[in-house]
C-alpha cells in the first residue's frame, strides 16, 4: 500500500512541479512512524524530483535527517586489578539521537567546506562539547559507536535517480530510534551552491500496548510498581495451575 | 521493509525488540532447571539476559520481577501442606525488607557512576563462587559420608544460640535469637536488589546450617521470604530506578511455568547429593563465565549510554 501511494506520488510530481514551477519538490512516504510492541525498525522514503536532469554535470541533490537531540555519555573501561570496570567518562550535551546525510554524491565533492559546516551536513560538522574526560577518543567512540548502531549514517547510500530527475532515498530507522520529531531537509545544489531547499518532518512516536506501558511506568510508577507485582504472581500461579492439570 | 522469520517483540522498557520465542526459551531453560533443583533460577536469568544485550538495569529489575512469579505457585502449594513457619519467614522479611530498600539504594548508587554492569557481575562472581563452592564440597562429603554409612547429629548448637532477643518458634521447634534470622533475610535482601534474584540458593543452606531449621520447613519458609523480598525488589527498582519491564517478565515467565514441571517430574529421580552436586557446578560454572568476560580484554574499551 504505502509503495502504490510512492509511486503515485513520484508519477504524480513531475506534473506538479510543471504547475507550479519550482526547481525542488520533494515528500516523504510517512510523516509518522509508529513504535508498536511488534515494532522492529522502520524505513522511510524520501523522495522528489527537479526541474533541471540530475547527475554529474548538472544538479545534485543531499539529503539530511536529524531526530530529536539529548545529552549522552561516553564511558571508557579501565583495568583495575586484572578486571575491566567503567572509567573516566566524556558526557555531551544536545547529541542528535539520529542523524543520516547522503546526496547523489558524497556531500564533500558538492558543497565547499564552509557551507557544509554552516548547514550542518556531515558527521563531522555535528558539534561535539564535551564535558569530563578530554582526550579525543571520546569523540572518535560516540561517533563510531552511533554508527555501528546506525543511528549516525553518512553517505550509507547514496540518492538513487530514476528518470534524470526524480530521486528516491531510502531512510532506515533501527528499532533503538528514540520517539520523537525529526527533521528531514532536502537541498538542491548547483555549481557548489545551495540554490533551493525543502523542509519536510516526520514524528517517532509510541503508540498501543508499548505506549501505553511507558506511560504508566514513567507517569505513575507506584500504580505501575504494584500492576508488575499482581500480574507476575497472577501469571506464575495461573501457569502452574494450567500445566498440572495436563 | 525485511520481515523477520523471528517473532520479533518491543520491550518497552528495555527500549529495544527481541525475539520473544527467545525470551520464552530462556525462560522454560531457566525454569526447568529451577524446577529440577528445586531453586528459583534467578541467579542463572538475570546473567542470560545480560548475555542477549537486554541492559543490566532491565535485567536486575525484571529479574527479580519473574522469580517473584515463578515463586508464588511454589509457595502456595508449601502453604497448602503447612510447611510453613510464617513466624519464622515474618523475621526473615522484615530482614529482607530493610535488605532490598538498602540494596535498591546501591543499585541506584551504583548506576549513576556508571558501574552497574561490572558491579553487577562482580556480586555474581564473588556470591556464585562461594555459594558453588561450599555446595560441591557439601555434596561431595555428604556422597563420601554416605557410602561409609556414617549418621549425622541434625542440628548442632553453634554462636547463634548465645544471642539475646531469644524467641520461641514453634513450627521450626526452636528457641533462638531473633538476630541471626534478621541478618540472614538482610543480606538475602541486598543481594536481591544487587542480583536480581530471590535468593532461595543462599538461603535455604543458611536457615538448616546457620538457623538450624528443620528441612520439612525450610523449602516452604524460604519461598515464603523470597515471594516477599522480590515483590519488595520489583516495587523499589519500578519507582526508583524504572528497570522493571512487565512484557519481559510475562514472556519468561510463559516458558518458565511450563519448564519448572518438566524440571519438577524429572528432578524427582535425581539422588538429593548428586543433585546438589550438580547445582552446585552449575553455579560455578556461571561465576566463571561472569569472571571471564570481567577479566578478557572487552572488544570495545568505549560504551555509550544515555545522560542521566
Amino acid at each position: 500500500m504505502g509503495w502504490a501511494a510512492c509511486l503515485a506520488a513520484l508519477l504524480l510530481l513531475p506534473a506538479l512541479a510543471f504547475a507550479q514551477p519550482s526547481p525542488l519538490v520533494a515528500r516523504l512516504s510517512t510523516e509518522r512512524v509508529a513504535i508498536t510492541t511488534a515494532f522492529v525498525g522502520e524505513s522511510i522514503l524520501v523522495f522528489g524530483s527537479t526541474e533541471e536532469p540530475l547527475g554529474p554535470g548538472g544538479d545534485e541533490v543531499i539529503i539530511l535527517a536529524r531526530g530529536p537531540s539529548g545529552p549522552f555519555v561516553v564511558r571508557r573501561k579501565v583495568e583495575v586489578l586484572g578486571l575491566w570496570f567503567n572509567g573516566p567518562s566524556a558526557r555531551f550535551e544536545n547529541v542528535p539521537g539520529f542523524y543520516a546525510v547522503a546526496g547523489t554524491r558524497p556531500a564533500s565533492l558538492l558543497l565547499p567546506e564552509d557551507v557544509r559546516q554552516a548547514r550542518g551536513i556531515g558527521l563531522a560538522t555535528i558539534p561535539l562539547n564535551s564535558t569530563g574526560a578530554r582526550a579525543p577518543g571520546f569523540r572518535r567512540a560516540l561517533a563510531s559507536l552511533k554508527q555501528s548502531a546506525n543511528l549516525w549514517q553518512e553517505d550509507a547510500q547514496p540518492i538513487e535517480i530514476a528518470g534524470s530527475r526524480l530521486f528516491n532515498l531510502r531512510l532506515p530507522l533501527p528499532s533503538t530510534v528514540q520517539p520523537g520529531s525529526y527533521r528531514v531537509e532536502v537541498m538542491l545544489v548547483r555549481a557548489r551552491r545551495v540554490v533551493a531547499t525543502e523542509q519536510l518532518g516526520f514524528i517517532v512516536e509510541r503508540v498501543g500496548t508499548a505506549a501505553e506501558i511507558e506511560r504508566v511506568a514513567r507517569g505513575q510508577p507506584v500504580l505501575y510498581a504494584l500492576i508488575c507485582i499482581i500480574l507476575a504472581a497472577l501469571a506464575g500461579w495461573l501457569g502452574s495451575v494450567l500445566f498440572r492439570r495436563n | 521493509m525485511s520481515r523477520s522469520p523471528h517473532l520479533q517483540i518491543y520491550l518497552p522498557i528495555a527500549e529495544m525488540s527481541v525475539d520473544a520465542l527467545m525470551l520464552v526459551g530462556i525462560g522454560f531453560v531457566v525454569g526447568w532447571l529451577s524446577g529440577l533443583f528445586g531453586v528459583g533460577g534467578g541467579f542463572l536469568l538475570t546473567p542470560m539476559l545480560m548475555l542477549i544485550g537486554i541492559p543490566s538495569t532491565v535485567a536486575v529489575a525484571s529479574g527479580a520481577n519473574q522469580t517473584l512469579g515463578a515463586s508464588v505457585s511454589g509457595l502456595i502449594a508449601q502453604a497448602r501442606r503447612q510447611n510453613v513457619d510464617w513466624q519464622m519467614g515474618g523475621v526473615l522479611v522484615a530482614g529482607g525488607l530493610v535488605g532490598s530498600v538498602v540494596g535498591v539504594q546501591i543499585f541506584a548508587m551504583l548506576r549513576r557512576a556508571g558501574q552497574v554492569d561490572a558491579a553487577v557481575a562482580v556480586f555474581y562472581v564473588v556470591v556464585l563462587g562461594a555459594v558453588g563452592t561450599l555446595m560441591v564440597m557439601e555434596s561431595v562429603r555428604a556422597i563420601f559420608r554416605r557410602s561409609r554409612k556414617q549418621q549425622v547429629r541434625l542440628h548442632t548448637h553453634s554462636w547463634a544460640h548465645g544471642l539475646p532477643f531469644k524467641l520461641r518458634f514453634r513450627k521450626s521447634r526452636l528457641y533462638i535469637s531473633i538476630i541471626p534470622p534478621l541478618m540472614v533475610g538482610f543480606v538475602i535482601g541486598i543481594l536481591s536488589a544487587i542480583m536480581g534474584v530471590g535468593g532461595g540458593f543462599m538461603l535455604v543452606p543458611a536457615m538448616i546450617y546457620i538457623l538450624g531449621m528443620p528441612t520439612a520447613v525450610v523449602i516452604g519458609t524460604s519461598l515464603f521470604q523470597v515471594v516477599c523480598v522480590t515483590a519488595s525488589v520489583t516495587f523499589l527498582q519500578a519507582i526508583q530506578v524504572g528497570g522493571v519491564d512487565i512484557v519481559l517478565t510475562l514472556l519468561l515467565l510463559l516458558g518458565g511455568v511450563a519448564g519448572a514441571q518438566f524440571g519438577a517430574a524429572m528432578g524427582g529421580k535425581l539422588r538429593g547429593e548428586e543433585t546438589r552436586a550438580l547445582l552446585g557446578l552449575l553455579v560455578l560454572g556461571v561465576a566463571g563465565s561472569l569472571l571471564w568476560d570481567l577479566w578478557r580484554v572487552p572488544e570495545n574499551l568505549f560504551s555509550v549510554g544515555p545522560g542521566w
